[in-house]
């Protein structure tokens, strides 16, 4: 993941009022500390922004997603569960006749978890063991959020003739828990955190 | 059968195949309730087999329920006992189960429970903040060093820097030191490292401290390094020109320590947080178990039930059908237990039921043949047979017995004697003797009756037992009594035959000398007396010889009353016979007018023709004789067929206008020697009701109203009506048979 060391102000400013804003009412929503004044929130993740780009050969995504937790996935977080958070990214050639085909899916998976002797947030790629650490959950769901040239697939796989759609979402996944706590899960909507399908044609 | 055969194995398989995977399900429940990674994956789907089996078992349930409501209400037999199973067993299995649930909620809840205990949780907090504590000490320190190295590196100038970094990286024990420049730039680094990797650019966050001109530091929460970052300002220069970082690492011994009260503090913390769902899945693992156990339970107990009742249910229906009289009804016995040994027990008792019962219908058949042999012989019986209850009503009566009293007695069964013998002459008579006897307690006695009819009397020999019954009360009587009348008359006929046999032969031969020496001496001695003399012998002589005429006259007709030849046969028209005969009377001129009504068209008679010739003549003479001393006598002969109580006859009918018979003779007129006449041997009629009954005939002698005497007989037609007659009165049979 690329970070740009931010050598101009009013660019930087304007990004980063905005961000501010949301990361005020974020802070405000998903901090454990505020989970814990009993007030129930459901959580929603979404996919605000997506594309993708042509780089070298191969297609590269850019998006942002918003992904606020629910009271009980903040609760589980700050009681030491990490959560694991997976974008699936679905190639879907487009045929004029038929039903539309899924050419290729790629599912990246990130694995949030909260430190209690550091006190730091720890995002962790798991398809590639990347990590950071973050003094805050805003400062890590932000990061999860950003997501810049991630490299989905070979042009040279497609057809090239061929017109492709891409759709990204991103869920909250809850696979690799033990049995007790998915079968709590299945039953609470507050574990059921999906974005809807965000979809775009490839450029090519 | 064979396809209920293969429903039930198929059934049975089905029940086993469910039992067993629900087994198999509750088995592998409890594993991922323990946690066990192998069966994470299959968790839900155990799950729902399990739930899917207690849905199964629950509308089995269900069905068995409703069908068992169903018998119940409709008494269908052993379904009382069946839910009185059910109940029992059920509450047998739910009582435990209920409390083995409580207990095990219970202790899953408190075990869970004692996972957790409050000092340990401080102690943990508490190696926290200490651990916290100790590690903000060294990043203290460790800032402070990093700004130290910072200030002094800056009047270093950009020559030497780096081997001041290296220097100064060194003293202070840091890691690495990394100062970098616009745009993440690096303007000098020093490492331990040995690797040739370039040091990662700057953080987000280091960047965001750095804008607002505050030191950072912070924990790398996994090999616990701590980073350090202040800003760095060159020599001579006012501006910071770059950002210093600092990367120290902690000392192995706390980084351990460290590490292991952040793992512990984790899993605690994690743990309390699976607390509630544990308990849940626990709870839903053994509510699940409990149903499942629960419903089995209830579902074996219909089972169990309708395996225990079945054979009571068919010893039900069995015992119905023997009370319907079905002995051939065979329960299978499916068992050799106490319920197998009853029901064999019962297919004994029906066998031989029906054994016993095959006896007695056998043993009634007999009976009833003896009855109806017992019927046929009372029936051909010529004696009367008279069946009373103890109350004298008729039980039976044979057909003699009501051809003997006159009356159908055979019709009257079961009405009471005395009023049936109302206006009934000879049983009046009968009943009124045998009531004497009945009256006066006799249980056996022997009597003969003699009953006063119109036609003349009966004597009847009676004889009455009683019949066995209980003690105070005797079951009934049986009178059987003969009509001897016919028997007497044949007995007194042959008396007197045998009588005018020995006259006959005693007096005939002592006549023939007599007349022979009365004409002798007439012919020796009337020529040689004198006149006077001759005239005497002559007259006495003359006398002698005509009485002894008359007296061999009077013995032949004695010998041919005595005399009886076989009765021949023959037909021969009756018109013609009787014509003959009354003209032969017409030509005597005696001065008896004879009138004669006879039907030409009359179907021709089988009859002895002498017999009845002679029959014709002795009624003529008899009429004649009578009409000797009658001014203007008068015979009517009437002869005609008719058909008298389906019998075919021939009537003749002789009336004659003389003096009749006397009143006190009128019953003994057929007797020999019996005659209100001047003249005749008084053989005359008895002859004619000798003769008219070997023709199995009937006579009867009366006076007309207007004076003059009737004689009335009636003759069968042929075989067949004589045999019709032999039918009614068995009595006349014997009679004809001594006669023949």
């Amino acid at each position: 993941m690329s970070r740009a060391f931010i050598n101009s102000h009013s660019q930087r400013s304007t990004t980063r009022s905005r961000c501010l804003s949301a990361i005020a009412a974020l802070c405000l929503l998903v901090q454990p500390a505020s989970a814990q004044d009993n007030v129930d929130r459901p959580g929603y993740f979404e996919v605000r922004s997506a594309s993708s780009q042509l780089l070298d050969g191969v297609h590269t995504l850019d998006a942002r997603l918003q992904l606020v937790l629910s009271s009980e996935a903040l609760d589980a977080l700050a009681s030491g569960v990490a959560l694991t958070i997976e974008l699936q990214i679905e190639m879907i050639r487009v045929r004029r006749f038929y039903m539309d085909d899924v050419e290729a899916e790629l599912a990246v998976r990130y694995e949030l978890e909260y430190r209690p002797l550091s006190q730091r947030y720890i995002v962790r790629n798991l398809n590639s063991g990347d990590q950071d650490s973050f003094a805050t959950l805003y400062s890590a769901l932000n990061s999860l959020g950003r997501v810049q040239g991630l490299p989905i697939i070979d042009d040279a796989l497609l057809e090239a003739d061929r017109v492709y759609r891409i759709r990204l979402r991103a869920m909250l996944n809850t696979q690799q828990y033990p049995a007790p706590l998915r079968l709590l899960f299945f039953w609470r909507d507050q574990w059921q955190l999906q974005s809807e399908w965000f979809e775009w044609l490839l450029e090519r | 059968m064979v396809a209920r055969a293969i429903k039930r194995v198929a059934y049975t398989v089905l029940a086993a195949a469910g039992v067993g995977l629900v087994l198999v399900a509750l088995f592998l429940l409890s594993r991922t309730a323990q946690n066990s990674d192998d069966f994470n994956r299959l968790h839900n789907v155990i799950l729902a087999i399990n739930v899917a089996g207690v849905v199964v078992l629950f509308v089995f349930l269900v069905g068995n329920l409703s069908r068992l409501l169903r018998e119940y209400r409709t008494h269908v037999p052993g379904a009382k006992l069946k839910a009185r199973i059910v109940g029992m067993f059920v509450g047998l299995a739910v009582l435990p189960l209920l409390v083995v649930f409580y207990f095990s909620i219970q202790f899953i809840n408190r075990g869970i429970d004692t996972w957790f205990n409050v000092e340990v949780e401080a102690g943990l907090e508490n190696a926290l903040k200490l651990s916290r504590a100790a590690l903000e000490m060294q990043m203290r320190q460790h800032l402070y060093s990093t700004q130290q190295i910072s200030q002094r590196l800056s009047d270093v100038s950009e020559r030497q820097l780096i081997f001041e970094l290296s220097m100064m990286r060194r003293e202070s024990g840091a890691s690495e030191i990394t100062i970098y420049g616009a745009n993440n730039r690096i303007l000098a680094t020093s490492s331990d490292s040995s690797s040739a990797s370039l040091p990662r650019p700057l953080a987000e966050e280091v960047l965001l401290q750095m804008q607002q001109d505050r030191p950072y530091v912070a924990l790398d929460p996994d090999d616990f390094e701590i980073r350090t970052a202040v800003l760095f300002t060159s020599r001579g220069r006012a501006d910071p020109i770059g950002v210093l970082q600092a990367h120290f690492p902690v000392t192995e011994r706390l980084a351990r320590m460290a590490n292991s009260v952040d793992t512990s503090y984790r899993e605690y913390q994690q743990l309390v947080f699976l607390r509630k769902p544990l308990k849940s899945t626990f709870t839903l693992t053994l509510t699940v178990v409990l149903m499942l156990s629960l419903l089995s339970a209830i579902y074996g107990a219909f089972v169990l039930s309708r395996r225990l009742v079945a054979p009571i249910q068919d010893l039900v229906a069995g015992t119905r059908a023997v009370a319907e009289g079905d002995f051939d009804t065979r329960l299978p016995t499916p068992t050799r237990d106490e319920i197998g040994f009853l029901i064999s027990s019962f297919n004994d008792m029906t066998q031989r039921l029906a054994t016993a019962r095959r006896e007695a219908s056998l043993s009634q058949a007999l009976v009833e043949a003896e009855r109806t042999n017992l019927e046929v012989i009372l029936a051909r019986l010529s004696t009367g047979v008279l069946a009373l209850e103890s109350d004298l009503r008729i039980r039976t009566a044979n057909q003699a017995s009501g051809a003997i009293l006159s009356v159908d007695l055979e019709s009257r069964t079961g009405e009471y004697l005395p009023d049936v013998a109302k206006g009934q002459s000879l049983l009046e008579q009968f009943v009124d003797v045998a009531q004497v006897h009945l009256r006066a307690g006799e249980t056996e006695w022997r009597e003969q009756i003699v009953l006063r009819g119109e036609v003349g009397r009966r004597v009847l020999t009676c004889a009455c037992t009683t019949l066995p019954g209980d003690e105070s009360h005797s079951a009934g009587y049986v009178i059987v009594f003969d009509d001897i009348t016919a028997l007497l008359q044949a007995q007194r006929d042959a008396a007197w035959g045998e009588v005018a046999r020995r006259l006959a032969h005693e007096i005939k031969n002592p006549l023939t000398p007599i007349q022979l020496s009365a004409e002798r001496m007439r012919r020796k001695y009337l020529d040689t007396m004198p006149e006077e003399d001759a005239q005497i012998l002559d007259r006495a002589t003359h006398t002698i010889v005509q009485q002894v005429e008359a007296m061999k006259e009077m013995v032949n007709a004695f010998s041919d009353y005595a005399r009886a030849p076989d009765i021949e046969l023959g037909i021969f028209d009756m018109d013609k016979l009787v014509h003959e005969v009354v003209d032969l009377y017409r030509a005597q001129e005696s001065g008896i007018d004879i009138v004669l009504t006879s039907d030409p068209t009359m179907p021709m008679i089988e009859a002895d023709m002498g017999r009845i010739r002679q029959i014709l003549h002795n009624l003529i003479r008899n009429a004649t004789e009578a009409l000797e001393n009658t001014a203007n006598g008068r015979i009517d002969l009437h002869v005609s067929a008719a058909e008298i109580d389906g019998v075919d006859v021939v009537q003749i009918r002789v009336e004659d206008n003389g003096p009749g018979f006397e009143e006190g003779s009128l019953s003994q007129v057929f007797d020999p020697y019996v005659t209100t006449k001047p003249k005749g041997t008084g053989l005359g009629l008895a002859i004619v009701k000798k003769l008219v009954e070997e023709h199995l005939g009937s006579i009867r002698a009366y006076n007309h109203t207007e004076g003059g005497a009737v004689i009335s007989l009636r003759l069968p037609l042929n075989e067949a009506a004589r045999e019709a007659i032999i039918t009614k009165a068995p009595a006349r049979a014997d009679l004809r048979r001594e006669r023949g």
